[in-house]
């Protein structure tokens, strides 16, 4: 008896040989594009409002902006409730600032914070995309742009989440001189009128809503400028 | 080396395959069509009907391709999964139809499609992933099968396949009635392709219906076009001529190279 | 395909019963599965498992019993028919498994020189002749219930009422067994099916009872 066991043991049994183990993933990605342009007197900041997980859409209208100041907001693609906790904290951050600086935190100050707080959580990192937009102590249009991790530069204009692939490109080719070793020196970045930058933005989006399964619904668009922020919306196709 | 006659495909390099994505390489994808598929039984015939977009992971591929497939001029086929698979596989069945109904001269029954492809995906053993909605009227009256992509099939009053196969199938469950009248069983096929269309991001764009009778067959292509652009830009993009620098130019006469003959129309037997 | 399937032999014939579900995963892909599939016009069989492989199988000892058939110049006998499913069953097993499904059968039916005849084919393909036999996922619920009502030299009505009961028993414990109860009768007259819908299904003790079945215009 005990002699035959350890034959039948050798035997792998059937659904053995690859031994299967639940696995649970504390990430998940639900979609969205965030846009935002600077101008010279302004910076024109656009979020989709669809939030999806898989094929499914969960809401049609969940705003991806967190505006901070009257010169400040910041727009961020990716995980839902990593977006929401991260703007929890940046707000939190921003009225303690108030209370001891007396006056709203300027734009590039916002954008390091941001960058230090994602990058506190170097090694559990907020599964977000962010931008960082408004205008300068100069008054002109500024907008940052980050990795998930804190890694940031200024830009002219610039683009995160699902459809990047798919707008980056354009407005690189609307906005970027051919190149900046380019002789006679072009300017680096072309600056456009309000109004056309706007209707870039529309343009693209409505671009990226054709292609892009996870860009569709609404688009909520801020237009910051020295007197107000201005809102608009823009409907995409909902299929 | 003799090797054996044999048609279907080759698994030689699956080992190779297998290897490489062990040591980490990325497979190129193919366009998998995320979709709402769905027919039903009324009165005198079958409705079937399909959305018309075809992903690529999360890019929309094509925003108007053709989900409903011929198989024989009393039979169509709705195909979901991989775009190539159903193409093949219902144009496959559709080529040995119709060499049947040569050699028979009968007209081809729903039973025979559906048996030709279960046989052809259960062969494959579910790796030829096509998941379809078969439906048709013959002699016997009207059929709808549903075949899932291992090979097993279902015959129902009312069907639904693909990723919007749940929306699809609530719209039907909710409104399905034995013995509807055309124009109901197509309002009601064209909402569940709908619901599937609104709410499940793998299908998009538009409707196609199928209509089939013992009268005939309506193929209604766009049935509902859904949604146009949302936006038209105020400051379009013009591209003004001579944009593009011509770098070279050369101008071929082909009436050189190409003689025309004139003949006589041949003569083609029939019968 | 959770399941639960049964066929019970009784004075003059046998009588085989299944529920109606097919799932994948959590969603019911078929509520009205019919899965007592018949092989000959006097033998049947009850199928569990993997749908599609079940399926081709059935198709497999059709076409092998129709030949058989027009050899013999008369029909074959349920022993027949239950060795050639369970010969499939067994050679092809390690196929079976692959496809992530394995087969269960129950091969059940009438013949001139037996009378009525259950065999069960369980998972590896073994054969053995019995009495009555209980298959599929929900079949671990009614072990008791059919040990202690089945009962040799039923008669019919007694007997389908004993395979309606041990069903519907099954459907309302198992989550992968439900819908209708289909059920089919065979005799030396031949067969009859009868089909009981899911709102007439016998409630089981602590069951809500069904909703009223709402009538359209």
């Amino acid at each position: 008896m005990a002699a035959a066991l350890p034959v039948r043991a050798s035997v792998p049994a059937a659904g053995q040989a690859v031994k299967q183990h639940a696995t649970w993933s504390p990430y998940d990605d639900n979609g969205g594009t965030v846009v935002a342009v600077a101008g010279d007197d302004y910076c024109v900041v656009a979020a989709s409002t669809r939030m999806s997980t898989g094929y499914s859409i969960l809401t049609r209208n969940k705003s991806k902006i967190l505006q901070l100041n009257p010169k400040c907001v910041i727009a961020s693609a990716g995980m839902q409730a990593d977006q929401e906790t991260l703007h929890k904290v940046l707000h939190s951050r921003h009225v303690t600032y108030q209370f001891n600086h007396r006056k709203p935190m300027a734009c590039p100050a916002m954008a390091q914070l941001l960058s230090n707080t994602l990058y506190y959580k170097r090694f559990f990192p907020y599964y977000t995309f962010n931008l960082c937009a408004g205008l300068d102590d100069e008054g002109r249009g500024a907008v940052y742009t980050y990795d998930a991790i804190g890694s940031y530069e200024r830009v002219g204009y610039g683009c995160q989440g699902n459809g990047k692939e798919l707008v980056q490109p354009v407005l690189d080719n609307q906005l970027k001189a051919a190149s900046p070793l380019a002789l006679p020196p072009q300017q680096w970045l072309s600056s456009l009128p309000l109004e056309q930058a706007v209707d870039l933005v529309k343009g693209a989006f409505v671009s990226a809503g054709e292609r892009d399964i996870y860009t569709g619904d609404d688009v909520e668009i801020l237009i910051i400028t020295k007197d107000c922020i201005k809102t608009d919306r823009l409907e995409l196709k909902r299929d | 080396m003799e090797t054996a006659q044999q048609g279907g495909f080759s698994f030689d390099l699956c080992k190779r395959n297998e290897f490489f994505a062990a040591k980490g390489v990325q497979h190129p994808g193919f366009t998998k069509t995320g979709t709402t598929i769905a027919g039903l039984i009324f009165k005198d015939g079958v409705v079937l009907g399909a959305d018309t977009r075809s992903t690529a992971g999360s890019t929309v591929a094509d925003k108007n391709c053709e989900k409903i497939h011929f198989i024989a001029p009393n039979i169509y086929c709705c195909g979901a999964g991989t775009a190539a698979d159903t193409e093949n596989v219902t144009g496959m069945v559709a080529s040995q139809l119709e060499l049947h109904r040569y050699a028979t001269g009968t007209q081809s029954r729903v039973v025979t499609a559906m048996t030709l492809l279960k046989g052809h995906l259960f062969k494959y053993q579910g790796h030829v992933s096509a998941a379809l909605v078969l439906g048709g009227v013959d002699f016997r009256g009207p059929h709808l099968f549903t075949v899932y992509p291992h090979g097993s099939t279902d015959s129902l009053p009312f069907a639904t396949m693909g990723s919007g196969s749940l929306n699809a199938m609530a719209v039907f469950e909710a409104g399905f009635k034995d013995d509807m009248s055309r124009e109901e069983a197509m309002a009601l096929v064209a909402r569940a392709i709908r619901s599937g269309v609104m709410n499940d991001l793998g299908s998009g764009s538009n409707v196609d219906l199928c209509i089939i009778t013992k009268d005939g067959v309506e193929y209604l292509r766009n049935h509902e076009y859904l949604q146009t652009k949302t936006y038209e830009r105020q400051f379009p993009q013009k591209f003004a001529s001579g944009s593009v620098p011509v770098v070279r130019e050369r101008v071929y006469d082909i009436r050189r190279a190409v003689q025309v003959v004139e003949g006589e129309p041949m003569e083609m037997e029939v019968s | 395909m959770g399941t639960t399937i049964m066929a019970a032999s009784y004075d003059g014939g046998v009588v085989m019963g299944a529920d109606s579900r097919t799932s994948t995963g959590s969603y019911v892909a078929n509520r009205v599965t019919d899965k007592i599939t018949p092989l000959t016009d006097r033998v049947y069989i009850c199928r569990s498992g993997s749908a599609a492989d079940t399926q081709n199988l059935s198709r497999y000892v059709q076409w092998f019993l129709e030949q058989h058939g027009m050899e013999l110049g008369d029909d074959p006998e349920v022993k027949t028919a239950a060795k050639l499913a369970q010969t499939m069953a067994y050679q092809n097993k390690n196929l079976l498994q692959a496809s992530g499904g394995l087969a269960g059968l129950i091969v059940a039916g009438w013949d001139k020189h037996h009378g009525g005849s259950v065999f069960a084919i369980p998972l590896g393909g073994t054969l053995v002749k019995v009495p009555f036999s209980i298959g599929g996922s929900g079949s671990a619920y009614i072990n008791g219930l059919c040990d202690r009502l089945w009962r040799p030299n039923m008669s019919e009505e007694e007997c389908k009422a004993f395979v309606v009961k041990a069903v519907s028993h099954a459907m309302a414990r198992d989550g992968s067994s439900g819908g209708c109860i289909r059920t089919v009768v065979i005799s030396k007259d031949g067969i009859k099916r009868s089909f009981i819908p899911g709102d007439e299904v016998p409630v089981a003790a602590g069951e809500l009872p069904p909703p009223v079945r709402q009538v359209r215009a």
